[in-house]
């Protein structure tokens, strides 16, 4: 029975935790935060079909106890050394582990949309993230403005924090643009009479049933796309949020308002990411995200020996292709280990 | 002191470099002065013919003798300097006041002062000529450690306060080296005539070992060969080189005390500038397209040289240029290089286009309740609505009767045209502009934006008086007007270029910030201030390479981890959101957060 440590337990950390527990490793999975599945817990339903995320998660995170893993939660690893074959890991809560290999799976974070001032976001009420969108759909099951009404006009916007030069971050998010459109349909499916737009750069439904869903959201739900980025957002005079844009396929300027304004946030790399590929010296991209060795077929091994990579913290990816991810990593450290 | 001889054939090289470079400045002189616009020639003579002359005189001796400006930026780069220029030039003066004193008859050869002591034997020995030969060993010994130390600095740069250094040119290259040579050489010829000329503890102690080997003073006739030929060819180098800065840094102080400056279409004093660049390299530091961007090629150092001998990357480095202006802060000559840019980025201007282009433009109505205030956010100002939110809480807080110009939609104040050398497109916004300031019949304009407040404050020639938020805020703080309190937290202030190094507006800022929190100073501080990466002055820097030098920055600024970044430009402070986890917020926003607002 070998020792690994698994940092991060979201999607990734999760499944790949319970292949190697079923192989009969000794697990120690290692979260940051106060509990385990990662993001999707924050998320209400899942593209393209509305699947409840919880769906999802519930038994990701039951296996885990099932697998009676070493869960560590409110852990960071604070410094990492490798010698004779084992990876001495010191941890923020004082304790230091020797595991035989480790398995990265910090995923990402939402990207911070503070940082796009001009979207007006923690500045006009009634601007939103998608993420915060989740959020109330999973509590209330309904949306209202600031101000308790239903919103008569949304807006969503495309690649905030993606393809994005100006704030540093130049890949897709991938996940952003069916989010988009699941989101509008959610709106129309709440409020019918509701006008909502998508402004997008370009629509990637790179999936299957993706363009299906775009096209229902046109003919079936109504919604509009607008072809044109944002470029600022002011309060207008009856207390809405004025919006200017560019339709730039009839290359018109448009200025309107709306009532609310949903910002569609790319993933970044956490914050862990910076200090992990210092202890453990493996590579990072210009944008952060960790490299592998080889990215077509060993794409779960690190320059490191014994530091594995799974999931999200190699760059954007949806819940199917992490998971897929994430055993591909795991039959990888059990070929390792043997 | 008596005439040994009053010719030889060896000083022709030295004679034939001094009358080539004397031609030679003569020419590019009047060519300079001609090219000077009337009313500058009129400066220029009013320059010459007043007491103005006796301040140029003083700054020629205190920077181009005693390089008064590099000492302070470091005493051993400044010593290095001073002992070449100084020494040598007191050699030249003593020179001539040998033959004036010993040799009067010979004084107007040019090359019987500097070959001096192949003339002249020592017949007897006085005091004044003790004196005499004392000090000429004494500032030879000067030049040459100066020389030394040159040789050392190209070894071990960082002794001498600089990271960097100027790569050189053929042109360059030859003139230096023959430099280098000329005083050992001087040394040696003496030495070894010094049995007949007489000389002092370096002369005559070189002399007393050379005699062992030549005692006969016509035998060392090479060495004064070798000693004329470095001359010479220094002489016919130097105007081909960066040592062509000895000459016109002089003319540039006379020409710049007379009050006349690198503006557009001003061929004159732009060439000087060019010129009187002496490619020391001490801009090269502080540029950080050069630290931070690694962009070696875009320092001003080498846009001077680019421009001088017209090489096609020039227009580019103009366009590169962030216009920071930390270079010309830098400069121990004082060249204007960013004015020289703008020079070359307006030789690219466009026509107008055409009237529809500029329907959008606004009609503007007289307003009818004259308001106290006009404030005009500018473009930057509304992609970061933090800032307008604040500024409009505190008017209203205030009580200020103010009218918001760009409330619905901004018309640019034309200053991203005008740095981009389209004067003509920029020239209408102004006008227009021009005219919802008048028609608003405010007596104070406010404005976010140090870019925008530039352009008011010296494009524009408005009748009434503009204000950046940081002094109104400072004003309306000390009427009383608001009343922020104090709190226990600490920040950092950036300087941003626009508004401290071009408007020297520093004291407002730190004065409002120090009334509601501690302040830290930093290194970069006031005229040391550096650029957010962010600048609208560049046009060709890449996205990524703007980065590397804002997150640079943000590192500087943001190592003693202050609670708050706190910026007075919009440009930087959304440039800033971007690159650092720090807090980042507008003066006007920390006001805002300070003041008891129900």
């Amino acid at each position: 029975m070998k020792k690994i440590a698994i940092i991060g337990a979201g999607v990734a950390g999760l499944e790949a935790g319970h292949v190697l527990a079923r192989k009969g490793h000794n697990v120690i999975l290692i979260e940051q935060k106060n509990t385990t599945g990662g993001n999707v817990r924050n998320w209400d339903r899942l593209f393209p079909n509305q699947r409840e995320a919880s769906e999802v998660y519930q038994p990701l995170i039951q296996q885990a106890v099932n697998d009676k893993l070493r869960i560590l939660t409110d852990t960071v690893v604070m410094s990492a050394k490798y010698e004779k074959n084992t990876h001495r890991l010191t941890l923020s809560n004082g304790e230091t582990l020797n595991v035989d290999a480790v398995l990265i799976s910090s995923g990402f974070r939402v990207f911070d949309a503070h940082r796009k001032e001009e979207y007006g976001y923690g500045i006009y009420h009634d601007v939103i993230t998608s993420a915060d969108l989740e959020k109330i759909m999973a509590v209330n099951q309904k949306v209202r403005t600031t101000k308790g009404k239903e919103p008569k006009r949304v807006a969503f916007v495309h690649c905030v924090g993606s393809r994005d030069e100006k704030v540093g971050n130049t890949y897709c998010s991938k996940v952003c643009c069916v989010t988009a459109v699941k989101q509008a349909i959610e709106i129309k499916q709440l409020y019918p009479d509701a006008e909502v737009f998508c402004l997008y750069m370009d629509l990637r439904m790179y999936d299957r049933y993706f363009e299906d869903l775009y096209r229902e959201a046109q003919e079936k739900y109504g919604v509009t796309f607008i072809r044109g980025r944002l470029s600022e957002v002011a309060e207008s005079f009856d207390d809405r949020l004025q919006i200017k844009t560019e339709d730039t396929l009839r290359g018109k300027p448009l200025k309107f308002n709306v009532d609310m304004l949903v910002l569609m946030t790319g993933m970044e790399p956490t914050s862990l990411a910076e200090l992990l590929a210092t202890e453990f010296n493996i590579h990072r991209g210009d944008d952060g995200f960790f490299t592998p060795e080889d990215e077509h077929v060993n794409f779960n091994i690190s320059r490191r020996e014994g530091v594995f990579l799974a999931g999200t913290c190699k760059g954007p990816k949806n819940i199917a292709e992490t998971i897929a991810d994430a055993r591909s990593a795991a039959e990888t450290i059990i070929n390792y280990l043997k | 002191m008596q005439e040994r001889l009053s010719y030889d054939p060896f000083v022709l090289p030295f004679t034939f470099g001094m009358v080539y470079i004397i031609v030679y400045l003569i020419v590019a002189m009047a060519r300079v002065i001609n090219a000077l616009p009337k009313e500058d020639k009129q400066r220029l003579a009013k320059g010459i013919f007043s007491k103005k002359i006796f301040i140029s005189i003083k700054e020629i001796f205190l920077e181009c003798l005693i390089h008064r400006k590099i000492f302070k930026h470091n005493k051993w780069l400044g010593f290095m300097h001073m002992s070449i220029a100084f020494g040598w030039f007191m050699m030249i003066l003593l020179a001539h006041i040998e033959v004036k004193l010993y040799a009067p008859t010979r004084f107007n050869l040019p090359y019987y002062p500097i070959f001096f002591r192949y003339f002249m034997m020592e017949t007897e020995t006085t005091l004044r000529g003790g004196l005499l030969f004392f000090l000429m060993d004494f500032f030879l010994l000067l030049t040459l450690t100066g020389v030394g130390m040159a040789m050392y600095k190209r070894i071990n740069k960082r002794r001498f306060g600089m990271r960097r250094t100027t790569r050189l040119r053929l042109g360059d290259t030859i003139a230096m080296y023959t430099l280098w040579a000329i005083f050992p050489l001087r040394l040696l010829a003496e030495s070894f005539t010094s049995n007949v000329s007489g000389g002092s503890f370096l002369t005559r102690g070189f002399g007393l070992v050379f005699e062992n080997f030549v005692s006969n003073p016509d035998h060392t006739l090479p060495i004064w060969w070798a000693y004329s030929i470095a001359l010479g060819i220094f002489m016919v180098a130097l105007p081909h080189s960066r040592f062509m800065h000895i000459p016109t840094e002089m003319l540039l102080i006379v020409l710049r005390n007379s009050g006349i400056k690198v503006e557009k279409k001003n061929k004159g004093i732009a060439t000087i500038s060019i010129y009187s660049c002496s490619r020391c390299g001490m801009c090269l530091d502080p540029c950080q397209m050069v630290s931070a961007a690694r962009l070696n090629n875009r320092a001003s150092v080498y846009f001077l040289r680019q421009v001088r001998h017209k090489e096609k990357e020039t227009e580019n480095t103009a366009n590169a240029c962030l216009m920071c202006g930390r270079c010309v802060q830098a400069c121990p000559v004082g060249i204007d290089s960013c004015a020289i840019k703008q020079n070359v980025r307006d030789q690219r201007s466009l026509p107008t286009g055409t009237e529809q282009q500029y329907s959008y433009l606004p009609q503007p109505i007289a307003s009818e309740i004259k308001p106290e205030i006009l404030y005009f956010a500018g473009c930057m100002t509304h992609l970061t609505p933090g800032i307008k939110q604040s500024m409009e809480a505190i008017f209203k807080h205030a009580n200020v009767n103010y009218q918001f110009m760009d409330e619905k939609g901004s018309i640019c104040c034309g200053r991203p045209l005008l740095l981009a050398g389209q004067t003509a497109a920029g020239e209408r916004l102004i006008e227009t502009n021009k005219k919802i300031i008048a028609e608003s019949g405010a007596k104070i304009l406010v404005t976010s934006c140090p870019i925008c407040y530039r352009a008011f404050n010296e494009t524009y020639n408005l009748p009434i008086k503009v204000l950046h938020h940081t002094e109104y805020l400072e004003r309306l703080i000390d009427e009383g007007r608001i009343k922020p309190q104090k709190s226990l937290k600490n920040f950092v202030y950036h300087d941003s270029c626009e508004l401290s190094r071009y408007s020297n507006i520093y004291k407002q800022p730190r004065n409002v910030l120090r009334s509601i929190a501690y302040l830290q100073p930093t290194p970069y501080d006031g005229k040391d201030g550096i650029c957010c990466g962010g600048s609208i002055g560049s046009t060709l820097l890449t996205s990524t390479q703007r980065r590397k030098i804002a997150i640079d920055a943000a590192n500087k600024l943001t190592e003693k981890q202050p609670d708050c970044l706190v910026t007075s430009c919009p440009l930087c402070k959304k440039t800033f959101d971007n690159t650092t986890a720090t807090d980042v917020k507008d003066i006007a926003q920390v006001v805002k957060e300070a003041l008891i607002i129900e």
